[in-house]
């Protein structure tokens, strides 16, 4: 294994950052954009900054200008990257949203997008003229702040003119905001965190020395660039540190999971991050006696850092099983706790250290605190997320604000450097997360010597593949259905200890009771769910009057997700 | 033409009854058939139909039909 030291950048703010990799070896590789069965596209820092120049000067000539938001809803293209890099050298901000699902009904994508254009006032969409259909009509609707729709992958580029110094702009400042990125969510509720270049470029800075990057590394990512942890973790930590970064389709891995490893082991990858359920995802369909992986080696991986859902050591068990064989070090499987608000991570394993792990007692987990447990059938194995980044403090604390000790369990709350600005144009919901200087994650978790361990959450929030869902969203599109009660619906998460993952369960109340209308109101039910690309995998219909009510007179969804699960191992399910 | 055995094996992983699936049926018509189970299922396809399938294939189908005739170009390589 090649060995190198920390990457040494300068710069403020992002362009600066990106100037110096430019100006320090222009002829290296920044970026190569990966398609299956294509020959690989790499960018040298010259080229992708010179067709960033490019699009900085039709960007302008359109109009956009400072300050500006910029929707980028474009599907894994070569020209993504210096567009982003433009849109950020103007000081506009980029804000890039997820590709509409085949699944998802254009009228929710729209929906959606509104919403979204409401909150966080869209000025521009740059978007493919494929999805013209579905976006035009939000700059025809009334009160819409959107001033255009642009699709920059038809521009023919002026690159040949342009220079360098089309991307310098000597009136940002590290204080300006530099980016926008959407909370995960179906349709109404996605909260857009802003960040400037301070924020980003400290986080990387410290980051990047967490997981001991050096200029020896290599990133490959799979990962979707509206996530954070596509966004910031791979393509703005490699950006900004100048690390070469191997970006895939995110829709071509999800059908075809055996190219990430292809791609590591091709390209010669050292890092990546994952959620949870990739690791079960890759290690069902990957078969190292499959052609295709013949001969591919994996000994140079150093990190492969499992994020965003909650972390499992069985997971990390099948995976590494299952990669043993092709060079997969034990110690390249590593944690990391991480959130959109604080740019990115707070917590990380140590690098080429297999993640600390404890058999705590399920009991007195119930109870509040960790204590090892004394046999196996009462345990429950926890896997550290790892030890504070530089720059990052984390307490844990009771119901009334109080900090607990070692060991006891509550509400994880953090302060960071790289602490986000507040959800633009909504200090009503800044301010019930963040509270004298403390972000208040909602996640449940306890520290032992330092290592910190997430167990649960204080929110109904529900996560899917890495993805954040809220059950009111699954609960709206549902009480439209024809014979479901209206307001008489609660949706959940399940844990899946197979796939990784929690899947979706929805406990709905009717009248129907014959075996064909009910199984015909299943089917209904999940295709609502469909139509916001949520699939439900567990309907159970229970008859009027069914569902506990909360104190405040909606039905309860821990109480009703108990009582269901427990009702579908003793006699199949609620009965009607 | 969607083979029952096909059928079969597609609307057991996604725990249906039973759907009509035809030629042209594509994936997110389908409930359940999201990126997560497509995975679940093919490697359902390639342990019942005893055939293995390769990234590129995997990637290039776009409906049911598709699927119908990798199966059969791999289960009967000739024809």
């Amino acid at each position: 294994m090649k060995h190198g030291s920390f990457p040494n950048a300068s710069g403020e703010v992002l362009v600066e950052r990106w100037l110096h990799h430019a100006a320090a070896r222009p002829d290296d590789e920044a970026l190569v954009h990966w398609v299956a069965g294509e020959e690989r596209f790499a960018w040298t820092w010259k080229e992708l900054l010179r067709a960033a120049a490019g699009f900085v000067r039709t960007l302008r000539q359109h109009g956009v200008g400072r300050g500006d938001v910029c929707a980028l809803i474009i599907r894994h293209h070569r020209d993504f990257y210096p567009l982003y890099i433009a849109v950020a050298a103007l000081g506009a901000l980029p804000a890039v949203l997820a590709y509409p699902n085949p699944r998802l009904h254009p009228d929710k994508f729209r929906q959606g997008l509104a919403g979204m254009a409401q909150r966080s006032g869209l000025d521009w969409v740059l978007t493919e003229q494929s999805l013209d259909d579905m976006v035009r009509p939000l700059s025809l609707a009334a009160h819409s702040t959107v001033k255009g729709i642009l699709y920059p992958l038809e521009w023919r580029r002026e690159a040949g003119t342009a220079t360098l110094n089309d991307l310098r702009d000597a009136s940002i400042t590290p204080d300006d905001p530099c980016l926008l990125q959407h909370s995960s969510g179906t349709t109404g509720l996605q909260k857009p965190v802003m960040l400037t270049h301070r924020n980003v470029l400290e986080h990387l800075d410290r980051y990047g020395r967490a997981i001991a990057l050096t200029s020896a590394d290599k990133v490959v990512s799979w990962l979707p660039l509206y996530h954070d942890m596509g966004l910031i973790a791979a393509f703005h930590l490699s950006l900004g540190l100048g690390v070469p970064l191997v970006q895939m389709d995110p829709f071509e891995w999800v059908q075809a999971p055996a190219l990430f490893i292809e791609a590591l082991a091709r390209e010669g990858g050292t890092i990546s991050w994952l959620p949870n359920f990739a690791y079960n995802f890759m290690a069902d369909r990957i078969r190292d006696l499959d052609p295709e992986c013949h001969g591919m080696r994996l000994d140079q991986v150093r990190l492969l850092i499992n994020c965003s859902e909650p972390v499992r050591a069985d997971s990390h068990e099948k995976f590494a099983s299952r990669l043993a064989a092709m060079g997969l070090k034990r110690g390249a499987l590593a944690t990391c706790y991480a959130m959109a608000e604080t740019t990115f991570a707070v917590t990380q394993s140590t690098p080429g250290v297999e993640p600390v792990q404890v058999e705590a007692d399920r009991n007195n987990l119930a109870l509040g605190f960790y204590q090892p447990a004394a046999s196996v059938p009462e345990s429950r194995t926890c896997l550290s997320s790892g030890r504070l980044i530089p720059g990052c403090e984390l307490k844990i604390v009771n119901a009334k604000g109080k900090e607990l000790p070692d060991g006891a369990i509550g509400e994880m709350l953090i302060r960071s450097v790289s602490m986000f600005e507040g959800y633009r144009n909504n200090p009503e919901q800044t301010s019930t997360v963040l509270k004298d200087g403390w972000y208040h994650s909602g996640d449940y978790g306890f520290r032992l010597d330092g290592e910190h361990f997430v167990i649960g959450r204080k929110k109904d929030l529900i996560i899917v593949a890495g993805k954040n869902l809220y059950p009111e969203d699954i609960e709206d599109a549902i009480a439209a259905v024809p014979g479901v009660i209206a307001g008489r619906i609660v949706a959940f998460g399940i844990d899946n200890a197979a796939t990784g993952t929690e899947e979706i369960g929805v406990v709905a109340e009717t009248i129907e009771k014959d075996p064909a209308g009910i199984k015909a109101l299943r089917l209904a039910i999940m295709q609502a769910a469909m139509r916001i690309d949520v699939t439900v995998t567990r309907v159970y219909l229970a008859p009027p009057r069914w569902l506990v009510k909360s104190s405040s007179g909606k039905p309860s969804r821990p109480v009703n997700r108990q009582r269901a699960l427990t009702e579908l191992q003793t006699n199949g399910g609620p009965s009607l | 033409m969607i083979s029952d055995q096909l059928k079969r094996v597609i609307t057991t992983e996604l725990n249906l009854e039973d759907y009509q699936l035809t030629d042209a049926t594509t994936a997110p018509e389908v409930p359940g058939w999201d990126s997560l189970s497509h995975v679940r299922i093919l490697c359902a396809v390639e342990k019942e139909f005893k055939v293995r399938f390769g990234n590129l294939e995997i990637i290039r189908l776009k409906s049911v039909g598709d699927l119908q005739t990798l199966v059969n170009r791999k289960v009967s390589p000739g024809t």
